[in-house]
């Protein structure tokens, strides 16, 4: 064990409070965008991709360029709210070769079309009314990366008009969390509701991979709720589950 | 480069030869055949323009028209002049029947072998690596794809087929996985998965995804493998039997190959 950081020790509370603080920007992030898409949409009875594209591009690009945890960011429409564009998908994407906008094909005919309505990151914010994360997952319907995403439903007058939304690479996540899990001195894993790996203090630990321990899963349970549950719980093996804030993920210390 | 023997020279020579537009018209012309032949682009359907597809493809525009001219020459598109013009799928049934069985023919066994040993070495990894990693909405979403595949067709079972086995790399969480999957099922599959032409094949699809979904349940990655493989191997083996097969009817009717 690194002695270092065994002296700097933080509580794993305390990290939970930490860990959850990274995101509390991002949220804040993407609530700013959907108060501000759903005052557009509001005030336009029959908008059009050509109409709220550049409403969507200028938070999105703000974001992108500000901020080095989001690697795309965008809007994506309920199928049929665009007279122009049934399915649509504005999406921007950062990288090292500047800001880009996402190619996608609206043509459901077309072999590579994928209904985004099925997808976890439409369906969850859709049937809970609530902010999600997906994720870690592979996001092969976008950019192959592997990614956490963040999306959050838009809704005038109780009718789902899309969801705005922003992707974290997982690599990244793990450069920002890896330091503060460490600070602990003790093996911990940050794993989402579902109990995968997002990062560990273990390299045996593989992020992407499911953490299998007796009661994990029921611990987990209030996490996978429209309003994440803040609480800690103690499993059969004595490893310690902490909720991280309402981010849906959780610390599972000592394990 | 004192010491450079003549094998090197030749090597380096390959290098940097200037990139001709015919290898990579070929390509393009072979891809867009695939899909036409396998279905995935209709009868009717309008393709992309010749810019577009040189853009989408990352091909110069001579080669995009090349490839364009050659599907004109073989009768897979028309094409329209005028401000509704384009090029245009003409799918017909006889003429995609000749040119799949003329693949079979034109690929050698040690070729088509090849060719599922690597779709089961990345699949079946895939899937290995899957049954490790799955969460429970991770196997809703493969029995939702399972359940609604459409059985009917050859058309319907591959692309169940592919969307399954896309799944299956995308729960390895992998990329690489995920990357290698998409660009085997272009380049493969039209090959591979002929054998869906046929109903018994389709149910047998349908049985492989059913264990390989008790497999990942069960956290079982070398069932998961196995099953995986052994479809494969089944249209391997269904393919090397047509192109008997075919290669027979050729030497019965006189004819050589194409």
């Amino acid at each position: 064990m690194n002695t270092t950081a065994a002296h700097a020790t933080l509580s794993p509370v305390h990290i939970a409070a930490r860990v959850a603080e990274t995101f509390d920007g991002l949220f804040a992030t993407i609530d700013a965008w959907r108060d501000r898409l759903q005052d557009h949409l509001e005030a336009d009875a029959a908008p059009t991709a050509a109409t709220l594209d550049p409403v969507v591009e200028s938070s999105a690009v703000t974001a992108l360029a500000a901020d080095g945890l989001i690697t795309g960011s965008g809007f994506v429409a309920a199928p049929g709210l665009l007279s122009d564009a049934h399915w649509h998908l504005a999406w921007w994407l950062g990288g090292s070769a500047g800001i880009r906008r996402l190619a996608t094909i609206d043509d459901p005919s077309n072999d590579q079309f994928r209904d985004y309505t099925t997808l976890e990151w439409w369906r969850f914010p859709a049937r809970t009314g609530s902010r999600h994360l997906t994720g870690p997952y592979v996001d092969y319907v976008c950019t192959d990366d592997y990614t956490v995403t963040i999306t959050t439903p838009v809704t005038v007058g109780g009718q789902l008009l899309g969801v705005v939304g922003m992707d974290v690479l997982v690599d990244r996540l793990e450069r920002e969390l890896l330091p503060l899990l460490r600070a602990a001195g003790l093996p911990i894993a940050v794993v989402n509701a579902s109990g995968r790996i997002v990062t560990a203090t273990d390299s045996r630990r593989e992020p992407g991979s499911m953490l299998r321990l007796e009661g994990l899963d029921d611990a987990l349970a209030p996490l996978r709720g429209p309003e994440p549950v803040s609480q800690s719980r103690v499993l059969p093996g004595g490893a310690e589950v902490i909720a991280c804030g309402d981010t849906s993920l959780a610390l599972v210390v000592g394990l | 480069m004192p010491n450079a023997t003549g094998r090197q020279d030749a090597a380096r020579s390959v290098v940097f030869a200037p990139l001709d537009g015919t290898g990579r018209a070929e390509l393009v012309e072979q891809r867009l055949t695939d899909a036409i032949v396998s279905g995935v682009l209709r009868d009717g359907e309008r393709l992309p323009s010749e810019s577009e597809l040189s853009r989408s493809l990352g091909v110069a525009l001579v080669t995009a028209r090349e490839a364009l001219e050659g599907m004109r020459d073989r009768g897979l598109v028309r094409t329209r002049r005028g401000r509704d013009g384009g090029s245009f799928v003409t799918y017909d049934r006889d003429a995609a029947a000749r040119l799949l069985d003329s693949r079979i023919r034109g690929h050698s066994r040690i070729e088509l072998r090849d060719l599922a040993l690597h779709v089961s070495a990345i699949a079946g990894t895939a899937a290995e690596i899957a049954a490790d990693r799955a969460s429970n909405d991770d196997l809703e979403t493969l029995s939702a794809i399972h359940e609604g595949a459409d059985l009917t067709t050859a058309g319907g079972a591959r692309r169940a087929l592919g969307r399954f086995q896309l799944e299956v790399a995308a729960i390895s969480q992998s990329p690489r996985l995920v990357r290698e999957e998409v660009r085997l099922q272009s380049e493969a599959g039209p090959l591979l998965w002929l054998c869906l032409r046929e109903q018994e094949y389709r149910d047998l699809s349908a049985a492989s995804r059913t264990r390989v979904i008790d497999a990942i349940r069960t956290v079982d990655p070398v069932a998961a493998r196995t099953a995986t493989l052994a479809q494969a191997t089944a249209a391997l083996e269904w393919l090397v039997d047509e192109k008997v097969r075919l290669e027979a009817t050729a030497d019965l009717t006189g004819q050589g190959l194409r």
